[in-house]
């Protein structure tokens, strides 16, 4: 009795422990969107003084200066045009990481089949050979990849983006995808195989409907891979035709010309499309990973 | 008629995917394209005067030289082997003890688990600029709560100290990787079956024997998968670094890949860019191939089925 109380208490503190090292450095970020700059700068430390306001917002959407800030601040409000982006870099992050997604589901699930159920020589090679093309750290491809793009006339187009994710995401794909057909009893597809179905139609009618949820998942991890994507954003993206997000975000927080405020303001709208992935990231993803072990 | 065509269609199909080759051709193709090329590219440069400022010449091993005996190139080799030493046990086991917890059932579990996916969602680069909020010298949230609990008597120059700010980005680091781990963790857990446990617990098993015998046993290949990777980002961190501290304060938080994108991007010198590149290209293969003995024969695809 006295031992379930006690794993219960470690459950629950552990719970509490985790949840505030997550949340803490986020908690702060949203504050600083609503809170006036001389709260936040105010020492000793009294972040409500001036109670709330939604003026960086408001400057985002709409390019209104903040007032709440010139009023309660003797401080120089800060501004800069470049928050103002934001949004249309959440827009071009967005399209690009759903045409990456859609790749690595298309060609990615084809080959984890093959390197799962298939017989061909070479295989174990080239499975490495994929697999570990990740591992050269993405700055040693910079100047490369860079060259290619601007050979090739893509610099500043989504495509050069989209073909430079999806080579930087289809190695995860395709391992954790042939982990999962692995975990589907070959059994299921025999069976399909008598009743007269062949490799490919096995593939589309019984084992992807099994690996549905695998296959959202590994998507939604291409997505975010791509959503997240700094350096080549960074070196490829030169005006705000393709800009993605966390380049933009990484600008303006070293702008000096952007104060605390609106930069977390600007963090805390590009976060939405995040929030609205962690649900369907957790579903899929991970009941994805358990189906591939258990079925 | 629809049947012949139908048959028509299964025999090309089935003909076509009798190889695989086809199956992989796309993936293989594309990857092998922007793999094999880049690479010899960097290899290449590696060994040439590579700069705007001098004319392209041949290099020999000149670069590589000029790099090793770089004071810069010592100090990033050590902060990144600190960095890494630190960051990556530390993910692994909190990754371990978080999967332990979310594999219980308890009042608010699921909002638990949605939390710890949170920072793993984010970009790093994104997640490098809140840090530096956070942990701001002058108004970081972390120095305020700290006063505020008395703990400090004043602020604390987290990211202006050379050691602290390497705890933040090892701190940084840690909350950005934690929650992948987990999710690989908590999936190989949940694929052990529960009939182990049952037996076990009327065998008289008690939770650490439970979890050494069955548990540990049934999440070895998945944790040799997290150490490869967590590995992998400890080594190559860049947008982490980019984002909270610049390398800085000095060369402080300067690790080996920032060092190789200032050393090509500030000092626009490619030779000794691309000879940092190749030199840490090699060392992380070695790794790599030290750990994959860790894995279980045939646990990715099974050999040559």
């Amino acid at each position: 009795m006295m031992r379930g109380w006690g794993i219960r208490v470690v459950t629950y503190l552990g719970a509490v422990l985790l949840a505030m090292f997550i949340l803490a450095p986020l908690a702060w970020v949203f504050l600083s969107s609503v809170l006036p700059e001389a709260s936040i700068l105010s020492f000793p430390p009294d972040w409500f003084q001036y109670g709330f306001m939604d003026a960086n917002y408001k400057y985002i959407f709409t390019g209104e200066i903040p007032r709440g800030a010139i009023a309660t601040a003797t401080l120089r409000t800060m501004i800069s045009q470049e928050v103002r982006l934001v949004p249309r870099t959440i827009l071009n992050s967005f399209i690009v990481a759903s045409v990456v997604m859609l790749i690595n589901c298309l060609i990615g699930s084809l080959a984890a089949y093959a390197f799962a159920r298939l017989r061909f020589a070479g295989k174990t090679p080239v499975f490495f050979f994929i697999t570990l093309s990740r591992l050269i750290p993405t700055v040693a491809l910079a100047i490369p990849y860079y060259l290619i793009v601007q050979r090739s006339g893509l610099i500043d187009t989504y495509w050069a983006l989209i073909i430079i994710y999806s080579v930087l995401t289809l190695p995860f794909t395709l391992l954790i995808l042939t982990l999962y057909f692995r975990g589907i009893p070959e059994e299921i597809e025999e069976a399909a195989q008598l009743d007269g179905c062949s490799p490919f139609q096995t593939l589309v009618r019984v084992t992807i409907p099994l690996a549905l949820p695998s296959l959202i998942g590994t998507g939604l991890f291409a997505f975010m891979l791509s959503y997240s994507e700094f350096l080549f954003g960074l070196l490829i993206t030169q005006s705000i035709k393709t800009r993605t997000l966390p380049v933009i975000l990484a600008a303006v927080s070293w702008n000096p010309d952007v104060t605390w405020g609106l930069t977390s303001a600007s963090i805390t709208i590009g976060l939405i499309p995040t929030l609205l992935l962690v649900v369907p990231v957790w579903r899929y993803m991970v009941k994805g990973l358990v189906a591939g072990g258990v079925y | 008629m629809v049947a012949t065509v139908k048959g028509g269609i299964k025999r090309l199909t089935g003909s076509l995917a009798f190889s695989g080759y086809w199956m992989i051709a796309p993936v293989v193709l594309l990857v092998a394209a922007f793999t094999l090329y880049p690479y010899a590219y960097a290899l290449w440069t590696s060994f040439r005067v590579a700069s705007p400022l001098l004319p392209p010449a041949f290099a020999g091993l000149k670069n590589y030289k000029a790099v090793i005996s770089s004071i810069y190139f010592v100090r990033a080799v050590r902060n990144t082997l600190i960095f890494a030493a630190c960051s990556v046990p530390i993910t692994v086991i909190l990754g371990l003890l978080t999967a332990s917890l979310l594999n219980r059932r308890f009042f608010g579990d699921i909002v638990l688990k949605a939390l710890v996916l949170l920072p793993w969602t984010m970009p790093i680069a994104v997640s490098g600029v809140i840090w530096r909020g956070f942990f701001n010298s002058g108004w970081g949230a972390f120095n305020a709560l700290l006063y505020m609990a008395g703990l400090i008597p004043k602020y604390i120059g987290w990211l202006t100290e050379p050691k602290l700010a390497m705890v933040a980005v090892v701190t940084a680091q840690i909350w950005t990787q934690f929650p992948f781990a987990t999710v690989l963790i908590l999936a190989a857990m949940q694929a052990i079956p529960q009939e182990l446990y049952e037996a076990a617990a009327i065998d008289g098993a008690g939770l650490l024997q439970r979890f050494f015998y069955i548990t540990l046993p049934g999440i070895r290949a998945m944790l040799a998968i997290v150490v490869i990777f967590e590995t992998l980002m400890g080594l190559t961190t860049f947008d982490l670094t980019h984002a909270l501290t610049q390398g800085g304060p000095g060369t402080s938080t300067t690790l080996i890949s920032y060092y190789t994108y200032s050393e090509s991007f500030k000092m626009l010198n490619f030779g000794n860019g691309s000879a940092l590149a190749v030199i840490l290209a090699v060392v992380s293969l070695l790794m790599i191939l030290a750990i994959m003995q860790f894995i279980p024969k045939g646990a990715l695809i099974g050999g040559e089925k």
